[in-house]
């Protein structure tokens, strides 16, 4: 067992993709603050301070106290706080969280509905094929973040104000999951049209196995490589996303924040001077996706995939 | 003194881990009228040769060393502005694929003009002229149409024939044609072939052609350069070259050409392969693939010996003309 | 070129009748005109029969193809906050939200192209270097955090005293760094020009044209680095074909090669992907105008979800995608126009 494991090590370590990575100053810098944040939302109850969840904890007298170094900060907070009076360094580890959560989960959805459709239509071809690309054609060429907008704005409709706010993380996740589909699929279906002309998959048609074997177990782990790329830009998508239908009052409600309503919510404030309470989790938030953009375009050049182009 | 003189001509691509060379110590020379052919496999270095003449490698290629001599100036130092007022106007080039070449969203007759107004100070409607002038002289059928047209409404021949026209637009001393008909329909290379030979031989102007048909070469050229892996291994009269090759590789290529053969017969083939940029082996790169190779020639690259009014770069070719010698002189 | 429109035509009008379909069905789920028609007080007979006579309780088909026939006639049904017609109210906030995309898509176009053809001539140099930093970055700037950047700096203004004032370089540093601020960052302004019918025009005024600075900015940088990308990495394929080295061949000029032969065949893909975005730009515009709370499409749709206002949303979303639907189509034809390979039939030759 060890023994297996201490095999696959050494063969990652003397892989070009381990390689690459060690000689690329910003793919290792980006990655380790990735991997900050990441491990700063996880463990956010542990690391945070205060809970902004917990109104017990909150004391409105706190309210707008500017990050330390600032005339009239407050050692205890050390980003300042707030217009409600909440520790900033906490609601932005908790709203991290938040933001991290719904982009993997969108992503996850995007991929399991794309690597679907795109499997069945560039497998299939034909009518599928078209009808599928079309839709995604329509939907694209409208925005995704349209989409998203018209779709969440429907639900927050339909399900009314409370009921959207208790259930936001979910409906984020299906919203952006649903609105940016197509570009997966694309990318898929691009890879499989490639894959079907090589002579693995007629070799497969000819021992007998069905078409849905095929797709999954021949052709789905030869398209890996662009999808592992492409998903992880469309991480910082869905983040960015979330932040915009947040922004707009569509997504996550200021009692449960991430990071795109910490930011709305603290616009309303910047006129009065106190500019820290949305441009610090707006740093944040570039932070993010900037490190996930540049570990997608570092992963692009090494993995270099036939990428969808349009 | 000849049109064109390339002395130890060095071409190197740099790339990461260090320069590749593409071409060592290339020298040869071209007279006004002449014809001259340049042969060898793929990758033998042909087209950087052609190209490295006007300075126009693709990066990351540059001229390491040497001197490109024309009537006695070195377009190897001249500025990028010199050379434009000799690319295209004195020196012109034909291009391997017709379909690639022309731009694909201006007219021919935008592409021709414009090769014209760089060069000279005339009208727009004086240029023109000069263009259909041309257009008549390679006989594509109503010129005066195709002036209007973009490149894909024209077939692969007349696209190269367009080409020819352009390259004689200036009434160039020199046309480098790179390969000029590998791209096209086999049953119109001779035809596009014919053109060009003529009308160099109407206009008295040098022809540089490279090609890899050892068969075109011996029929319509005065003198040849052989090349391999980035190297002139042999040059000379052609007729005396293709009668009698001295080197190994060229007599290779020779035997190579079906018609040489017997009918029926299984044609030769040299063994392996042209070497990449990469590896080139030691000394004579030839050498793993050489019948004759010994210890020396994976030494050193051989200097060049004289046979006849051939130069060749073999250790074999010059034993063999030492041992001539050491024999007329026991004679005499 | 006429069998190119059919085409093209037909396809609009499939799309649009999707489009009409998906809002139609959004206001038959969503609204129930009962509701803001009649009060409480009305009993459940009396509904019922008001139901009948609105025809709400028709089967889906006959319901859709009376509120098709009413939107092919202009009619997409009353406002009920501004209790006149949705198209109306659309048509008062086009403008505004048209100068907006204009003013953007001039800063993009005039910027992009010069930064994308010079980073792709000179890859090497520090300054494409520093541009393709710098749209790196923005590519992950979300649209309403440059806004709110852009307010900071530019509307309130930035008083920086992080540097020893004393001294003569501190002084200097914290002047570089702070902002005077004063940009307006709220609304059109009030002095607009009327040009005819609804559209009331803040490019004739410096106070419309103050307005539209920061607006027209934030919108701009989301799709300048996309564009900037964009350019440069078509241009420095192109530049690596054989008909750019032929050009030099023939002894053109630098500017000649880089601005007619490689430049022009640059813009066609440019032209497909920009339309694409102009469709894009139109979502981001919803964002921007609810930062700079410009009154235009945007603005007016995110208020007609809060307060609710279904047929102004249905109407929003059935000019939205007439938008794009007649965009895409003009850029289509525009290629076809530009590119002489492609023969106007909506095929590649």
């Amino acid at each position: 067992m060890t023994t297996a494991t201490v095999s696959r090590w050494d063969r990652f370590r003397e892989s070009f993709f381990w390689y690459s990575f060690k000689r690329d100053k910003v793919a290792i810098a980006s990655f380790l603050v990735l991997l900050a944040m990441v491990l700063a939302a996880v463990f956010a109850p542990l690391l945070a301070p205060a809970d902004p969840y917990d109104l017990a904890q909150i004391n409105i007298m706190n309210s707008e106290l500017p990050p330390v170094g600032l005339d009239g900060a407050d050692p205890a907070f050390p980003l300042g706080t707030d217009a409600q009076g909440r520790d900033l360094l906490s609601t932005i580890l908790y709203g991290t969280r938040v933001s991290l959560m719904i982009g993997f989960g969108a992503v996850v959805l995007q991929a399991a509905l794309g690597i679907l459709f795109g499997l069945l239509a560039g497998y299939l071809g034909g009518k599928v094929d078209a009808i599928l690309m079309r839709i995604a054609d329509v939907q694209l060429s409208f925005s995704t973040l349209m989409v998203a907008i018209i779709v969440g704005a429907v639900f927050k409709a339909s399900f009314g104000n409370l009921m959207f706010g208790e259930i936001a993380i979910y409906m984020l996740i299906f919203i952006i999951g649903v609105a940016e589909w197509p570009q997966i699929a694309r990318t898929v279906r691009a890879s499989v049209l490639a894959e079907k002309k090589k002579e693995y998959v007629d070799a497969a048609k000819v021992m007998g196995f069905g078409t849905p074997r095929i797709m999954f177990r021949h052709i789905l782990p030869n398209t890996l490589s662009p999808i592992f790329v492409i998903a992880t830009v469309q991480i910082a998508n869905a983040i960015i996303s979330e932040a915009a239908l947040s922004f707009l009052g569509l997504g996550m409600p200021e009692t449960q924040p991430s990071l795109g309503s910490l930011i709305k919510s603290g616009f309303d404030y910047i006129q009065s001077g106190s500019w820290w309470i949305t441009l610090i989790p707006g740093l944040v938030l570039v932070v993010l996706v900037l490190v996930i953009n540049l570990l997608g375009d570092w992963l692009r050049d090494v993995m270099n995939p036939r990428l969808y182009k349009g | 003194m000849a049109l064109l003189e390339v002395k130890n001509l060095d071409v190197r691509f740099a790339v990461r881990g260090g320069d590749l060379t593409a071409l060592r110590r290339i020298s040869f020379s071209l007279d006004k009228g002449e014809r001259l052919g340049l042969v060898g496999e793929s990758g033998a270095g042909k087209s950087v040769a052609a190209f490295s003449i006007l300075n126009l490698i693709a990066k990351p290629g540059y001229i390491a060393g040497g001197q490109i001599l024309f009537e006695g100036k070195d377009l190897a130092a001249m500025s990028e502005r010199e050379l434009r007022k000799i690319r295209g106007n004195r020196i012109a080039m034909i291009f391997q694929d017709p379909m690639m070449t022309l731009n694909p969203v201006l007219t021919i007759g935008t592409q021709m003009v414009e090769a014209i107004l760089a060069h000279r100070k005339i009208s727009k409607k004086e240029a023109r002229a000069i263009a259909l002038d041309r257009l008549q002289k390679v006989q594509i059928p109503s010129p005066e149409k195709r002036l209007d047209q973009y490149p894909h409404e024209l077939s692969g021949g007349m696209r190269q024939r367009v080409i020819i026209a352009i390259a004689l637009l200036l009434d160039p001393e020199i046309i480098i044609a790179d390969e000029p008909t590998t791209a096209l329909d086999v049953t119109i290379q001779a035809e596009i072939m014919d053109l060009l030979l003529n009308l160099c031989e109407q206009e008295n102007v040098a022809l540089m052609l490279i090609t890899h048909d050892l068969g075109v070469v011996s029929q319509v050229t005065q003198r040849m350069l052989v090349m391999y892996s980035g190297r002139i291994i042999e040059q000379g009269p052609t007729r005396e070259i293709i009668n009698d090759a001295r080197h190994p590789y060229t007599q290779g290529l020779i035997n190579a050409l079906p018609q040489m053969g017997e009918p029926g017969a299984r044609l030769f083939q040299i063994p392996g392969s042209m070497p990449s940029l990469k590896n080139v082996p030691s000394g004579c790169p030839f050498h793993p693939r050489c019948n004759f190779a010994t210890d020396q020639c994976k030494r050193a690259m051989p200097e060049y010996v004289r046979s006849g009014n051939v130069d060749v770069a073999c250790y074999e070719v010059a034993n063999l003309i030492e041992q001539e010698k050491r024999m007329q002189e026991a004679e005499s | 070129m006429l069998a190119f429109l059919v085409q093209r035509i037909s396809q609009a009008l499939l799309v649009m009748f999707v489009i009409s379909i998906i809002a139609f069905a959004i206001q038959d789920g969503l609204g129930d005109p009962l509701q803001e028609m009649v009060g409480m007080s009305v009993s459940a007979e009396e509904r019922e029969a008001i139901r009948e006579e609105l025809g709400l309780n028709d089967p889906f088909l006959v319901q859709y193809l009376r509120f098709a026939g009413n939107a092919i006639q202009g009619d997409l049904g009353n406002s009920y906050f501004y209790s006149k017609p949705a198209l109306e109210v659309i048509a008062e906030h086009l403008p505004a939200t048209l100068e907006l995309v204009i003013g953007a898509s001039l800063i993009i176009i005039f910027l992009s192209v010069p930064i994308g053809v010079y980073a792709a001539i000179r890859p090497q140099a520090w300054l494409s270097k520093f541009f393709m930093g710098v749209s790196t970055v923005g590519i992950s700037i979300p649209v309403f955090l440059t806004a709110i950047v852009l307010i900071q700096l530019f509307s309130i203004g930035v008083t920086v005293n992080w540097f020893p004032a004393d001294t003569g370089w501190g002084q200097w540093l914290n002047d570089f760094f702070t902002t005077e601020g004063g940009l307006p960052s709220y609304g059109r302004g009030d002095d607009l020009v009327h040009l005819f019918g609804t559209w009331e025009s803040g490019l004739f005024t410096s106070e419309g044209l103050a307005h539209l600075v920061l607006p027209c900015v934030s919108l701009a940088s989301i799709m300048l680095p996309l564009f900037i990308r964009l350019i440069r990495a078509e241009m420095m394929e192109v530049l690596q074909s054989d008909y750019i080295r032929y050009a030099r061949a023939k002894g053109l000029s630098a500017g000649r090669i880089n601005f007619l032969h490689a430049l022009k065949n640059t813009m066609l893909p440019v032209i497909t992907v920009g339309g694409v975005q102009i469709g894009i730009m139109v979502a981001y515009t919803i964002l921007t105008e609810t930062v700079f709370q410009w009154p235009g499409l945007g603005l007016m749709f995110l208020e007609a979800i809060t307060r609710s206002d279904i047929p102004l949303i249905v109407a929003y979303l059935m000019v939205v995608g007439l938008i794009f639907v007649v965009t895409n189509t003009l850029v289509d034809l525009i290629y076809g126009l530009v590119n002489p390979t492609v023969k106007l039939t909506g095929k590649k030759a």
